[in-house]
């Protein structure tokens, strides 16, 4: 019998380890998880997710990201899956990646110190970027990759691209 | 005011002259120890009547009992209680020692409440849950609601009691269960919700919870069942008792959710202190409680008191008087913290900080009650109990400010007739008469009379045990309509070889309070808005349950339940002419069906060792649309135990609470994430002479949950009760 209770006792203990309410990330505007594939960079300074509005298809047009680059948090780059959350205005957003950005960039060599290193694709097309709308509802599960190993220029998305 | 004058006069013409008492006196005297001769402060009892004893610290007791052929009971906590029946006659006394065995396991509790006299638990037709002072001791808890919270089929939301579902959440506006202190009715006048600090738990001896509708014998808001508090005898000689709690509260579980930079701590102390003699005996307790709260605006302080006197005027009439007063003031948390209400530092919810604008909120409360009771046994078949109560309280909310004051008024004369002198056949009959009035800027000004009279009767037919009673209850409200409500049940208990079994049905009522016809607030950005034409909301409770003895090894009582409800009270949006701006008022709107099953299982496996199980299936619908009624969750499971070894004991208790599956306000709190609750509390204690030291650990797990929209639920709370008793 006294074993009996013990049982009882335990299978408590492990219902109750279920451990109830926890920490839950807001989305602000666009969140989701990223996963990683390659190995980081060396001269790696840092990733950020960012979104447009329209993409970005001129250098003129390349720095109208959302959210401001105040508000930009580097991604943890320890190889595990990370969570991303963007706070961004209500609307339309053509195209959200992760940006790679080397080390020693400035806004003058950003066409070599910036690369695109992983976007959101259309799950019926994914060749393509996925288009998101922001509005009342907040999509919270904006997944991609990164991968190291296949990042891209700005300049290749250009209109003409770069060769 | 002619409540007060009847009171009175019942009262004067009731009270015997002492001379007539002295010729019937004979005295029964001796001492109760255990089986190895250790002194107990047992309790000797004159079964079916009044008289009662407390044995002192040497274990010797002294008691007055009516000449004859009486019958007494001897009882003390964790020992296994002793029946016995002496002859003595007038003017004369008699010696008689007893040696109560070990049990954690009370196998023929007495009850009081279920048929409004004294009672074996067997007896009753409806099934009946006891809190004792056995659990009340190994438990160290602080407060009452605390206490009867892991009764079987009980459940609180939010110190909103419900027995069976009855009650849900209703943001303490009306009660389907009926408080009573020492059989008096104890809800708010204004609110009809209970004061659970209204009595120390100092006090209180035990707890009796009446399941199912108990209108037959109580009136209204004992739709959903009763729960007496016993308050405890005072003993002969002088006694004290002096007890001092402190304890601190978990820190969130993660620094996400941090919201100050110390550790909450609680800590209290109260005293006892009472002196008696054969004819007079006093008790006095004060006490006070601090608590930081374990969350974001949570303080609170408490200061109460309470006292209790017996005359005993002769060995068959005593006269009681008692009271009780307790002030709190207490933070508001209204809600908790969601984004664009306040900073959630990028978090979906923040349970342990608050709505900004509920900043700065706080409740003065006071309450109390004066009662005076006088109980006569007129003779061995007749035995007749008057009393009359003054409840009152007052609350002051700041931000949103509000404010209320009500008083209750109350007397009742009941009369019990054993004609053969037995339990066998047993009529229990009376009147009883209230008037509530309130003053408040929210409810205004109002006042509700109160009449009824109620009879029961018991009676053997073969091994049926049969009960057939009713009541009659008048309810007139100014500036509103009248009502009258009649009330019957019929039951019965028959002893099998597979235990004994019993069935029920009876009729349950609540009058809506005078808040609920009344108020005129603003809530959730709309105007709320008086209704005084609101009928009572009535039910019908059947039940079929059975008890069954396991030797003195245990304990099973299962029930199957139904009750189904009409015109329950709720709130609701209505447009009202001439600008149709919704409105929030209170409408006699739904009708519902509770059904379920309600089990618990006591087993003593070893002498010292205890073990609890208790669970509760409620399948609730609201027959209007066929959803599940709000707050009102599927399953309730709770796993107890306690093992014993010498001067210590260690002991838990575990609680699963299912998932509410809807609340109301869905529209603003749908999204909101709910969870099934896992609460596992677990205890120490070690008793050395006077001493004894607790330490409890309240869940332990530090499980965070809600049960009510943006309420977190305690978190891990430690605590250490250190108690001297003289």
């Amino acid at each position: 019998m006294r074993s009996r209770v013990s049982c009882a006792a335990l299978i408590a203990v492990v219902l109750a380890c279920d451990a109830g309410l926890h920490p839950t990330t807001a989305c602000p505007g666009i969140c989701g998880t990223v996963t990683f594939r390659g190995a980081v960079p060396d001269s790696t300074q840092a990733v950020y997710v960012v979104a447009y509005h329209t993409f970005p298809h001129s250098r003129d047009s390349l720095f109208t990201f959302q959210p401001p680059v105040t508000s930009l948090q580097g991604l943890p780059l320890d190889g595990a899956p990370a969570f991303y959350a963007l706070p961004v205005d209500a609307g339309r957003y053509e195209w959200v990646l992760a940006v790679w950005v080397k080390q020693g960039f400035t806004l003058a060599t950003a066409d070599s110190t910036l690369r695109e290193a992983g976007y959101y694709r259309d799950p019926a097309d994914t060749s393509q970027p996925g288009v998101l709308d922001v509005d009342t509802s907040r999509p919270d599960s904006i997944d991609f990759m990164i991968d190291f190993g296949q990042m891209h220029p700005p300049c290749r998305y250009y209109d003409p691209p770069c060769p | 005011m002619p409540v007060k004058r009847l009171l009175i006069v019942t009262l004067v013409a009731a009270v015997p002259h002492r001379t007539a008492g002295a010729q019937g006196t004979a005295v029964v005297y001796g001492s109760v120890a255990d089986t190895v001769g250790q002194p107990l402060r047992g309790v000797v009892r004159v079964v079916g009547s009044g008289f009662t004893s407390v044995a002192d610290a040497r274990g010797r007791y002294r008691l007055a009992v009516p000449p004859g052929r009486v019958t007494l009971r001897v009882s003390h906590i964790g020992f296994g209680p002793v029946v016995d029946t002496v002859t003595v006659a007038a003017g004369d006394s008699l010696e008689h020692d007893y040696r109560l065995r070990a049990s954690a396991l009370e196998l023929q509790p007495t009850i009081v409440t279920a048929a409004k006299h004294s009672q074996l638990l067997d007896q009753a037709v409806t099934s009946v849950a006891l809190v004792s002072d056995t659990d009340l001791a190994r438990r160290a808890v602080s407060t009452v609601d605390e206490a009867v919270n892991l009764a079987p089929g009980v459940l609180f939301l939010n110190g909103q009691v419900n027995v069976r579902g009855s009650s849900g959440f209703v943001e303490g506006l009306g009660s389907r269960v009926l408080l009573l202190v020492d059989g008096i009715p104890a809800n708010q006048g204004d609110r009809g919700g209970i004061d659970w600090d209204m009595v120390p738990l100092a006090d209180v001896e035990r707890v009796e919870i009446v399941k199912g509708a108990g209108s037959s014998l109580y009136g209204s808001a004992a739709l959903g069942g009763v729960v007496n508090l016993i308050t405890r005898d005072i003993p002969v000689g002088f006694h004290g008792r002096v007890r001092a709690t402190a304890g601190a509260y978990a820190d969130p579980p993660a620094d996400v959710w941090t919201f100050r930079d110390y550790t909450g701590a609680l800590g209290g102390l109260d005293g006892t202190a009472s002196y008696g003699t054969e004819t007079l005996r006093g008790s006095l307790t004060l006490g006070g409680r601090h608590s930081d709260g374990y969350r974001e605006q949570d303080r609170s302080d408490q200061w109460e008191t309470s006292g209790k006197g017996e005359w005993r005027l002769r060995p068959d009439t005593r006269l009681t008087a008692s009271g009780a007063w307790t002030s709190h003031q207490y933070e508001v948390f209204p809600t908790w913290c969601v984004p664009n209400a306040c900073d959630t530092r990028g978090q979906a919810f923040q349970p342990f900080r608050i709505d900004p604008s509920g900043r700065g909120s706080y409740t003065r409360s006071s309450k109390g009650y004066v009662a005076a009771t006088l109980d006569r046994t007129a003779s061995p078949t007749f035995a007749w109990q008057a009393r009359g109560s003054w409840l009152r309280t007052h609350f002051t909310d700041f931000n949103p400010d509000d404010q209320s004051v009500s008083n209750r008024l109350g007397a009742e004369l009941r009369g019990v007739l054993r004609p053969f002198g037995d339990d066998d056949r047993v009529v229990t009959a009376g009147v009883e008469g209230a008037r509530t009035d309130v003053t408040s800027d929210i409810f205004g000004d109002h006042t509700q009379g109160e009449f009824a009279a109620y009879g029961e009767a018991e009676g053997r037919l073969g091994r049926l045990r049969l009960s057939v009673g009713t009541r009659l209850d008048y309810l007139g409200v100014d500036a509103a309509g009248r009502s009258v409500v009649v009330s019957p049940r019929i039951g019965a208990v028959v002893p099998t070889a597979a235990g004994r079994w019993r069935a029920s049905v009876g009729r349950g009522f609540r009058a809506p309070t005078l808040a609920e016809r009344f108020v005129t607030t603003r809530a959730f950005g709309f105007d709320v808005i008086p209704n005084p034409d609101l009928d009572p909301e009535t039910a019908w409770s059947f039940e079929v349950g059975d008890a069954l003895s396991l030797g003195s090894r245990g304990r099973l009582d299962a029930a199957l339940f139904w009750t189904e409800a009409r015109r329950l009270l709720e709130p609701t949006f209505v447009l009202v002419p001439p600008d149709s701006v919704p409105k929030i008022q209170i409408r006699n709107l739904s009708r519902a069906e509770l059904r379920g099953l309600d089990a618990s299982l006591t087993v003593l496996p070893v002498p010292a060792l205890t073990a609890t199980v208790a669970y509760l299936f409620l399948d609730s619908r609201d027959l209007a649309t066929g959803s599940v009624l709000s707050f009102r969750p599927k399953h309730l499971l709770t796993l107890g135990a306690d093992y014993r070894w010498r001067a210590l004991s260690v002991g838990g208790d575990f609680r699963y609470t299912s998932r509410i599956e809807r609340i109301e306000l869905e529209a603003v709190f749908g999204r909101d994430p709910r969870v099934a609750a896992k609460v596992l509390d677990v205890r120490a204690g070690w008793q050395h002479g006077p001493l004894s030291a607790r330490l409890l650990v309240a869940n332990a797990l530090n499980y965070i949950y809600n049960l009510v929209p943006r309420t977190l639920e305690p978190v891990r709370t430690f605590s250490v009760v250190l108690t001297w008793t003289y």
